[in-house]
């Protein structure tokens, strides 16, 4: 009787797994994001991009709808990667935040960049059209020898359709929201008055 | 044996034919479609041979956005046109000029236009593009309005549907035409086109689908196609219609 129990119990609990699977909807992003135009800045930068950035998963159970998870770990790098890469001369990645040694004074500053928030809202009646995605990377300029220069907060914002599926419409306004930042910090970084202060005394450092 | 009678069948018939068309008149007529197409053009720039336009959704709205199933509707149509139309792809417009026609960044008039293109990295981008004609296209489809209803039920003898519904789509877009060349606004086409689409249920519900969304992509297509190619006062767009 043991076994026949067994088997039961066993066909019951993947009955449940495909019940819960059915509930959950999983989005990675993914996507080729461009480098931008810009201008570059004079500048050699220590690039240091927190662990959370990097393993972004964004989890939510929604009232009367399933549970999201929502990935943004690899599309964070794809994006402030080149990004930052068309905004300074120089750019390094470095794998702890703290002052660097002396003999690495090649650098101008270190930034750090984090995911501090993500919402996202999915239409609740027929009529709504679009999903909507709001986040919030936190940027840290410091310098060499772990001074504070300037912290900036940087939201981008995205809307997309659905047309096909709500999942896909996710995808493509995060997307959207993830450029929307972007496009922010490469044409306003330079304009912040603390930036361009730091610039200044660098360039007066050179003379 | 049935008698012959030539009068009566022609009298059933008639009166066959005058029910299907009392019922199919007022169908008919009340699944319509309305355009209004009004294009203005104040400059007599024209495509030259290898000069070719992008066609961009306003996305900076929060309430509404061109559905990109349109824009590709009218790009597609201006390509294949009669005289094709070399359309950049938009997708790959807005990668090669990142970050400067994002929602938050694009230019909303010809001022921002000439202030971004002062930027000299940005002026050749654009000119490597090939596109002298930037196509701004605003606007959405959205229903109006909606009513009517269909009760539908099924049994051990078969199953069936009884009532009307009916639904009334409206799409209304801007179309802003910018050169890039003369570095001013060559001119604006707005088009409205309602469709009223019903669906009426004797046992089988039958719908007459209006679809004013095609419609506006084919008035547009048409208007931008003589926009286009023919300089200053080509006329004004088709005549409102009914039908």
């Amino acid at each position: 009787m043991a076994p026949k129990r067994n088997s039961l119990c066993n066909i019951g609990l993947a009955l449940a797994a495909i019940a819960l699977a059915g509930c959950t909807s999983s989005v990675v992003v993914e996507s080729d994001f461009p480098a931008p135009l810009v201008e570059e800045l004079p500048v050699s930068i220590a690039l240091y991009y927190d662990p959370a950035l990097r393993d972004f998963i964004h989890a939510e159970a929604l009232p009367r709808s399933s549970t999201w998870t929502i990935d943004l770990g690899d599309a964070n790098l794809a994006m402030l990667d080149p990004l930052y890469d068309s905004m300074f001369a120089a750019t390094r990645e470095i794998q702890a935040l703290q002052p660097l040694p002396t003999d690495a004074a090649t650098f101008d500053g270190i930034l750090s960049s984090a995911l501090q928030e993500f919402q996202f809202d999915l239409p609740n009646a027929t009529r709504d059209e679009f999903v909507e995605v709001w986040l919030e990377y936190r940027l840290e300029l410091q310098t060499p020898n772990g001074e504070m220069i300037f912290a900036w907060e940087v939201a981008g914002y995205g809307k997309a359709e659905i047309d096909r599926n709500r999942e896909d419409a996710v995808h493509r306004a995060s997307i959207t929201a993830m450029r929307e930042a972007g496009a922010r910090i490469s044409t306003q970084f330079r304009l912040q008055p603390q930036i361009s202060d730091w610039l200044k005394d660098i360039e007066d450092a050179r003379i | 044996m049935p008698e012959y009678n030539p009068q009566g069948n022609r009298k059933t018939r008639l009166i066959r034919n005058l029910l299907v068309a009392s019922l199919a008149c007022p169908i008919l007529v009340a699944c319509s479609t309305t355009s209004r197409l009004e294009p203005y053009k104040q400059t007599d720039a024209v495509l030259e041979a290898g000069e070719g336009i992008v066609i961009l959704a306003r996305r900076h709205h929060s309430t509404h956005e061109a559905e990109q199933d349109f824009v590709d509707c009218i790009s597609d149509a201006l390509t294949k046109g009669r005289d094709p139309i070399l359309v950049h792809d938009s997708t790959d417009f807005l990668d090669t000029l990142y970050p400067w026609f994002e929602p938050s960044t694009a230019p909303l008039n010809i001022s921002d236009l000439t202030e971004l293109l002062d930027r000299p990295a940005v002026a050749e981008r654009v000119e490597d593009t090939g596109v002298r004609f930037v196509v701004w296209l605003d606007g959405s489809t959205d229903r109006v309005a909606s009513g009517g209803s269909i009760t539908c039920a099924a049994g051990i003898g078969g199953a069936g549907c009884m009532g009307l519904a009916w639904w009334e789509d409206d799409a209304r877009y801007d179309v802003d035409v910018w050169d890039i060349d003369g570095l001013n606004q060559s001119g604006t086409i707005y088009a409205d086109v309602r469709g009223r689409s019903v669906m009426p249920a004797i046992i089988v519900p039958m719908p007459f689908i209006a679809r004013p969304q095609a419609k506006a992509c084919r008035g547009l297509t048409d208007q931008l196609e003589l926009f286009l190619t023919t300089p200053e006062g080509y006329g004004a767009g088709p005549e409102p219609e009914i039908g």
